[in-house]
């Protein structure tokens, strides 16, 4: 093989002053002889490629001369890769016979600082392929990780356009440190810093918009393969950074194919909103409405007695006769007199919204020189009006050679995005108000639009009096509220290599990544916040930028002796700094809304901060193997981080992991069932430094104090200080295999692992008397443990082709210390405290009493336990359940009533091919998670104070009409009597989905009707959730409004939802 | 040959790089903050006990002691008003009490929980202010600074912390009371009673009066008088009447303080800081985050200034019916109806902090916490039924152009006395802790909710208000009844 490698490069080079282009045919078969159509034929880093046909017949035309790399790939077959050599003009026919085999184990998968075969992978790695990539036709990469690759949890919370999913790889180990896993581009470290986006000041951290997200600068388009390291021994590499695994990210680069390869790519379609929650219309809230105030006016003065002292012999439970002036006894004269009007709030705030992604490259790349260069623009708009995410993206990889010894290259990325947004991820009293709340909650009476066609602000908004709630004209909040995030930022890096002598190769590379927003907010005038009759304009303009800086010297060193010993080694030295600034200016006072930049208004607050932390690293790492049969990997990493206390400033991550391949063993030999076997087992060390910068450091609070009309400076403490304050240690294990079986038509790996997070980062609550409510301390340990399955099957393969693909993963999350006495924390959240944190149970978990059924007579009630919480519950309040058994209900009794983090996820994606004809449609799943839902305080509590969710058209009525068993009765002041509406069990709600998430039909062209213009056509029309099935009665089971808090993950108050796209679009190459 | 003197070279070359790198990476990784102050490098010169001071005072605005409970919607935490005229028969949060003012009115109707977050907010604040104190007088007795600056220093964190824990002893009870800095995260806390807090409260108000200067270098320092006077206060609560009279003929013979001619000239942002004012919580408004929101809060309607109209701290008619007829002081304190467009709207509301506020929840109203009229009053209450009680007494009724009283008008000297502090210092924050001083907290508020025709029971227990439940997680013990 090397000597005809050897052979192939001399004539190449022979040959590399003529210019000139060829042209490869041929038949592509089976071991059997039977022609494959529909199989990838194309030139090996480029895009040069085509299909073949019903015949197994293709043909490669304007090939450059050299040596060229045939590719044929198809599913179900051993990817077949041939050495071709073309001359001036010639023909070259070269047949391709496929052997069934997919698993050769040479595939190189990239891993930290360096690359691998497949076969000499002995972590848990998993690939994700340019194929799942393409079929996602979305924004960010993250979205096709989404039920594709087991073992990571993709949260998609937010349908707001260009919002950050959450990413969990194994669960989340840290409470308060972050969860978000390690991106590395191209050997780049790049920083999901949310933080830089600056804040708004005066809105509450639970209401603010989701973060834009950092990584949607990154173009999937541009994405080669995604790599994600799992285990411990594949992160530590990554030391300190990789507790919770490291999603490593390879562009696309230049292929050797002589002549200049344009690729155009682009789809266009629209998007309507995905699962809509189903609200009253208004006979339902006015007979739901009548019957809150009937119940609490008949309870508290008992009108219907005539012994009774506020007798009212002229009662009507539909009208206000003889009612007392109490609003909360009285019905809103809109529902006596209804007009008939019946808005529908929900399909006023949502539109139908284009979206469009359109892609250019071109590459070209000789023996010495080579180069890719990208450019794409991605247009979405949101579902609710003014949402909109738009990038603008170009990135140049150059890669050469000089005097064969010395390597260099240049990668870099520019991009611009430009995110308007609507503050939609709020409850309808936020600040500014959330318009998704603000429509639900709307009495379907009231006209949105005034005679004249303004939006009808002052007609009481939804205030309809007599005791009922305000919210702001969610179309009012979408017209009056202006907010922008640009962010622009460029990375990449410049490296050289050198080739010292045969094996060892020193490499230096300088990477930069410079990053930029630039928020504007403007509420106007116009806007009325609920009952308000004037508004409150108010600016605001904020800029964060970031210089991150990091330089990387590796020595690699790689030989083979006695023809069976294989040894690499990988040592290092990394250096990183990053310099983050962030200012904002804050504005008043404006007269009208004409100018809606701080400059139009008078600036009132201002704001500026400087903040740096850098990092130190040596590292090193062994890979050994015997023939390829047993293998051994060792990782070491040490790294210093400013972000911890003086006297801890240094970690030390050590990993150690082997495999063996059994299939390789003679005695496996006649096994014919088993084409492979590998077995894994991994331990390792890992960290976790996403604490803030100066977390050790006792900082004192700036402020004022008046003094007559003056202000002088006041300081006070703000932190303890912690000398001591040290990483957050994960140990992991791992037990895993790869196998593939009857001769690779059924392949997959298995992995179980156990991972205990120690030394947690925990901001632990401390007295109040020390002046602090809590103290950042290391302390505590949280446990993961999970299973991952991977499946895939061919279960056809000819000219109807048709693959599987299935996955599977659990994990549980569980404390098992906090430290001192082990003491819960409870966590207060959008609506005072309903999560608990407290050994045994997953963090974050939802807190509070448990509904025990529907009271349905008095009896009932009288021979429940004493509720202390309600003062006079009646048949058809809620019973609640006695936890502790003591007769009692009180605050003891409330108790874990479930957890974001789902019992498994899954995906099944499956793959059909007939001709030109590709199909593919992909289920993903999560079961077993539960949601808090916090819009429930209001719409689902049968108060009636405004527009409900239709649930409630089931609620208890009588005990002859009990509803559906599981909703209270309607009651206006149910605090005071059966104070149904406490934290309870009811508000949490299964957030178990199954959604059709992706359905992609495509159709390539025969290749003899593009020959004249191009050199392949595919076109295709995709779905994106186009289905979710769910009990969740909100838009979107996988909500979870303080994403990155772990401590109150899972609440929904008010969330913009996802969205159903269709999209039609074209894959051209020149 | 040449080949191997390359590789040489070059490996020499990283090497030396390698040696530089390590070399510098001590430094490389401490980095101090860069826009933030930290405790490494403050507290060491006059300016920055100074700084610190403004800090202790700073505690006082908080949103969980005098400030006000802000918008809700963004995070409010409670205050003082909610904890003490809330709590007496002075006002209540309306009928209209669901969502997120039942929390409110909770606290009216003794029926907050241990998870109450507004006594989480007043409990939470008062600490704070207690923790900035402690942290202040710790470094600075070890400060190498001339004695004068830090008796007067020590005095002012002294008499701030002092009012803290009064304000914590009367509404928690049994609390721990640390008097230094913590540095532990998990120190040991030993509870006091509440007699045992004011007994310390003693020694630290007369060390704090010993210290202080009698003249106020800028408007809203603590003085001399600020501290006499509280200690005044806090003798009457232990029943030592002849101390509390000392202390308090101090502030009345200084000469420093007297009566205004007129009630209305004590409230609004123009009358601040006057000579009635013995000690008083600064705000200012204009966007810089030092303004109050009382104005907003206690508004009925949101059309009535800038900003919204929270329509909390209502007046009972308890309340109204308080007032005798021709009081003075009735239309500056409150009144029953707004007119608005023309239109009139009846809801009570208080009027002693209405202004324009520059934005919402942004006033410049102070608020003031001791005033002379209080102190001629305690000082009636100290000394006991007797020409001179009636003289400080009268010489308050006179100014709200009512009679003179004296031992014949019918009633006791101490029903009498009560109800002129409820008018006079109506919405001032004192009359749960008169009520509380004068024995009649629970006959009082059973006959005020039996007449509101709630059917509320006030024990004992509802004396004081449960510690929150973290505090009790964290090792303290509960109070009686929660």
């Amino acid at each position: 093989m090397k000597k005809i490698r050897f052979i192939t490069i001399i004539i190449n080079l022979l040959f590399a002053v003529l210019c000139a282009q060829g042209t490869v045919e041929g038949k592509i078969t089976d071991e059997s002889g039977l022609p494959i159509s529909g199989a990838n034929v194309y030139l090996k880093n480029s895009d040069i490629g085509s299909i073949s046909d019903s015949d197994g017949n293709y043909k490669l035309n304007s090939l450059p001369q050299g040596e060229l790399f045939l590719v044929v790939d198809f599913i179900g077959y051993e990817k077949s890769e041939n050495i071709v050599i073309i001359s001036s003009d010639e023909i070259r026919t070269i047949n391709v016979i496929l052997t069934t085999s997919v698993l050769s184990g040479q595939e190189v998968v990239v891993v930290g600082y360096g690359t691998l075969q497949r076969r000499e992978v002995t972590g848990s790695i998993s690939r994700i392929s340019d194929l799942a990539l393409r079929e996602a036709r979305t924004l960010g990469f993250e979205e096709a990780l989404q039920g594709n690759v087991s073992g990571v949890d993709v949260q998609e919370y937010s349908g707001e356009p260009g919002a950050a999913p959450n990413i969990r790889i194994r669960g989340a180990g840290s409470i308060s440190a972050g969860n978000e896993p390690l991106y590395v581009v191209d050997g780049f470290p790049i920083s999901k810093n949310l933080g830089l986006q600056g804040s708004l000041f005066r809105r509450r951290a639970a209401f603010k918009p989701p973060s834009s997200n950092p990584l949607a600068v990154i173009s999937p388009d541009d994405i080669e393969s995604i790599e994600i390291l799992k285990d411990a021994s594949a992160a530590a590499i990554y030391g300190s950074r990789g507790a919770n695994g490291v999603v490593i990210i390879t562009t696309k680069r230049a292929g050797k194919t002589g002549v200049p390869v344009i690729k155009f790519s682009s789809y266009s379609g629209s998007q309507t909103v995905s699962n809509k929650a189903s609200m009253m219309n208004a006979e339902e809230i006015i007979a739901y409405t009548k019957d809150a105030r009937n119940n609490n006016y008949l309870q508290t003065y008992d009108p219907t007695n005539s012994a009774s002292a506020n007798y009212n012999a002229s009662y009507n439970p539909n009208d206000n006769t003889g009612r007392p002036s109490g609003g909360n006894y009285r019905i809103p004269e809109k529902y006596i007199n209804w007009d008939g009007t019946d808005t529908d709030w929900l399909d006023l705030i949502f539109t139908d919204a284009p979206v469009s992604n359109n892609t250019f490259s071109i590459s070209n790349g000789t023996e010495n020189f080579g180069y890719a260069i990208s450019g794409g623009y991605f247009d979405q708009s949101g579902l609710i009006k003014n949402s909109s995410f738009k990038r603008y993206n170009a990135s140049t990889r150059i890669n050469g050679k000089f005097k064969e010894r010395l390597g260099y290259g240049l990668n870099l990325n520019t991009v611009f995005t430009k995110n308007s947004r609507v503050p939609a991820n709020a409850p309808y009293f936020g600040r500014p108000p959330g318009i998704v709340y603000s429509a639900m909650v709307h009495s379907p009476v009231i006209k949105p639009y005034n005679s004249d066609g303004t939006i009808n602000q002052l007609d009481g908004q939804s205030y309809l009096g007599n005791g009922t709630t305000s919210a702001s004209n969610p179309l009012a909040i979408i017209e009056g509220i202006k907010e922008e995030l640009n962010n622009h930022r460029s990375y990449g890096n410049i490296y050289a290599d050198i080739n010292i002598i045969p094996g060892l190769t020193f490499k230096s590379s300088a990477g930069l990544d410079l990053n930029n927003y630039m928020g504007s907010f403007y509420r106007s005038n116009s806007l009325l916040y609920r009952t308000s009759k004037s508004g409150d304009p108010y600016a605001q303009s904020s800029s964060g930028s970031s210089f991150n800086w990091l330089w990387e010297n590796t020595v690699n060193y790689k030989t083979t002796f006695s023809n069976v010993h294989n040894l690499s080694m990988l040592a290092g030295y990394t250096a990183q700094k990053e310099i983050v600034e962030i200012s904002s200016l804050v504005a008043r006072i404006f007269p009208d809304d004409q100018v809606s930049t701080i400059s139009g208004g008078t600036v009132t607050e201002g704001d500026g901060t400087k903040e740096e932390w850098s990092l130190a690293s040596i590292l090193g790492r062994l890979n050994y193997n015997y023939d390829y049969k047993y293998l051994l990997t060792l990782a070491v990493r040490s790294d210093r981080s400013s972000r911890f206390g003086k006297n801890n400033q240094t970690g030390i991550f050590p990993s150690f992991s082997a495999a063996w391949r059994i299939h390789e063993e003679s005695f496996m030999k006649s096994l014919d069932m088993v084409s492979e076997l590998k077995i894994r087992a991994s331990y390792g060390v890992t960290g976790n430094f996403q604490i803030p910068n100066y977390g050790s450091i006792g900082l004192l609070g700036q402020g004022l104090y008046p003094s007559g009309d003056n202000t002088d400076p006041a300081i006070y403490p703000q932190t303890f200080s912690n000398a001591d304050l040290g990483w957050e240690t994960t140990i992991q294990t791992n037990f895993g295999s790869d196998f593939a079986l009857f001769e690779d038509r059924i392949y997959g790996s298995f992995d179980t692992y156990n991972s205990d997070t120690e030394d947690l980062l925990l901001f632990v609550g401390v007295p109040a008397s020390t002046g602090f409510t809590t103290a950042l301390k290391n302390i505590g340990k949280v446990n993961n443990k999970g299973l991952e399955f991977n499946l895939t099957s061919r279960n056809l393969s000819g000219e109807l082709s048709w693959s599987t693909d299935f996955n599977y993963s659990t994990n549980k999350n569980e404390v098992i210390e906090l430290g001192g006495n082990n003491e819960p924390i409870y966590s207060r959240g959008s609506a005072g405290v309903r999560h608990v944190t407290r050994v045994g149970d997953a963090v974050g978990s939802y807190y509070g009493y448990v509904v025990d059924g529907v009271y349905q007579n008095q009896s009932e009630i009288d021979s429940a336990p004493t509720d202390i919480l309600a003062k006079a519950p009646r048949p058809g309040d809620f019973r609640f359940k006695d936890i502790n058994g003591d007769g009692i209900i009180n605050t003891d009794d409330r108790t874990v009533t479930g957890s974001y983090n789902p019992d498994y996820i899954w995906g099944i994606t499956n793959r059909l091919k007939y001709k030109n004809f590709d199909f593919s449609i992909f289920f993903q799943g999560v079961e077993g998670r539960e949601i808090l839902n916090l819009t429930a305080r209001h719409m689902k509590n049968g108060e009636a104070n405004f527009n409900s969710y239709d649930v409630l058209n089931n609620r208890w009525v009588s005990e002859s009409d009990p509803g559906d068993g599981q909703t209270p009765r309607a009651d206006r002041s149910t605090g005071t009597h059966g104070n149904n509406n406490r934290p309870s069990s009811y508000q949490v709600e299964d957030g178990s989905y199954l959604r059709l998430k992706n359905l992609t039909i495509g159709y390539t062209l025969p290749s003899s009707i593009p020959e004249k213009y191009a050199e392949s056509i595919r076109v295709f029309f995709t779905a994106r959730n186009l289905a979710t099935w769910t009990d969740y009665i909100g838009f979107n089971p996988e909500v979870s409004l303080q994403s990155q808090n772990m401590l109150t993950q899972g609440e929904d108050y008010g969330a913009y939802p996802l969205s159903v796209s269709l999209v039609f679009g074209l894959n051209v190459t020149f | 040959m040449m080949k191997i003197n390359k590789i040489i070279r070059i490996n020499s070359w990283l090497i030396i790089l390698c040696a530089f790198i390590i070399s510098c990476s001590d430094e490389f990784t401490f980095l101090a903050p860069h826009s933030q102050r930290n405790v490494d490098n403050f507290y060491q010169t006059k300016v920055d006990f100074e700084t610190a001071l403004n800090g202790v005072y700073d505690a006082l605005q908080s949103g969980g002691a005098y400030g006000n409970q802000s918008d809700v919607a963004t995070g409010g935490t409670g205050g003082y008003w909610m904890m003490t005229e809330m709590r007496s028969d002075n006002t209540d949060q309306g009928g209209d009490v669901t969502g997120l003012a039942a929390a409110v009115a909770e606290l009216n109707e003794f029926a907050e929980t241990p998870l109450s977050e507004y006594t989480l907010g007043a409990w939470v604040g008062s600490y704070q202010g207690v923790a900035r104190a402690n942290t202040l007088i710790t470094r600075i007795t070890s400060a190498d600074l001339d004695n004068a600056f830090k008796n007067q220093v020590i005095g002012e964190a002294l008499f701030v912390r002092s009012l803290f824990y009064y304000n914590l002893a009367m509404l928690f009870g049994n609390i721990p009371m640390p008097l230094e800095e913590i540095l532990e995260t998990n120190p040991k806390q030993t509870q006091l009673s509440e007699s045992q807090i004011l007994t310390q409260l003693v020694t630290d108000l007369t060390d704090a009066a010993a210290k202080m200067s009698g003249t106020q270098s800028k408007a809203g320092q603590a003085t001399k008088w600020s501290a006499l006077t509280l200690l005044g206060r806090v003798q009457l609560h232990l029943g030592n009447k002849t101390e509390a009279a000392s202390a308090l003929n101090q502030v009345i013979t200084s000469g420093n303080f007297s009566l205004l001619n007129n009630y209305s000239d004590l409230w609004g942002p123009s009358n601040e800081n006057g000579n009635e004012s013995i000690f008083e919580i600064q705000f200012v408004a204009g966007g810089l985050g030092e303004g109050s929101g009382f104005t907003n809060s206690f508004s009925p309607s949101a059309d009535l200034q800038t900003g919204e109209g929270g329509g909390r701290n209502r007046p009972t008619t308890d309340m109204v019916d308080a007032y005798e007829s021709g009081d003075l002081r009735f239309k500056v304190s409150m009144d029953t109806m707004y007119v608005l467009n023309g239109d009139t709207s009846y809801q009570r509301h208080i009027k002693k902090y209405e202004s324009n506020p520059f934005a919402n929840f942004d006033a410049d109203n102070n608020f003031i916490v001791f005033r002379y009229a209080d102190v001629l009053l305690m000082a009636a209450e100290a000394l006991g039924e007797g020409a001179q009680a009636y003289t400080y007494i009268n010489q308050i009724r006179t100014r709200a152009g009512l009679s003179n009283i004296s031992s014949s008008s019918p009633g006791s000297f101490g029903d009498n006395l009560l109800q002129e502090r409820r008018v006079e210092l109506a919405f001032e924050n004192h009359r749960w802790y008169d009520l509380l001083r004068f024995g009649t907290a629970v006959s009082t508020m059973n006959a005020h909710f039996a007449g509101q025709g709630f059917s509320i029971t006030v024990t004992d227990n509802g004396l004081i208000f449960p510690i929150p439940q973290r505090e009790i997680d964290l090792g303290l013990t509960q109070n009686p009844g929660y």
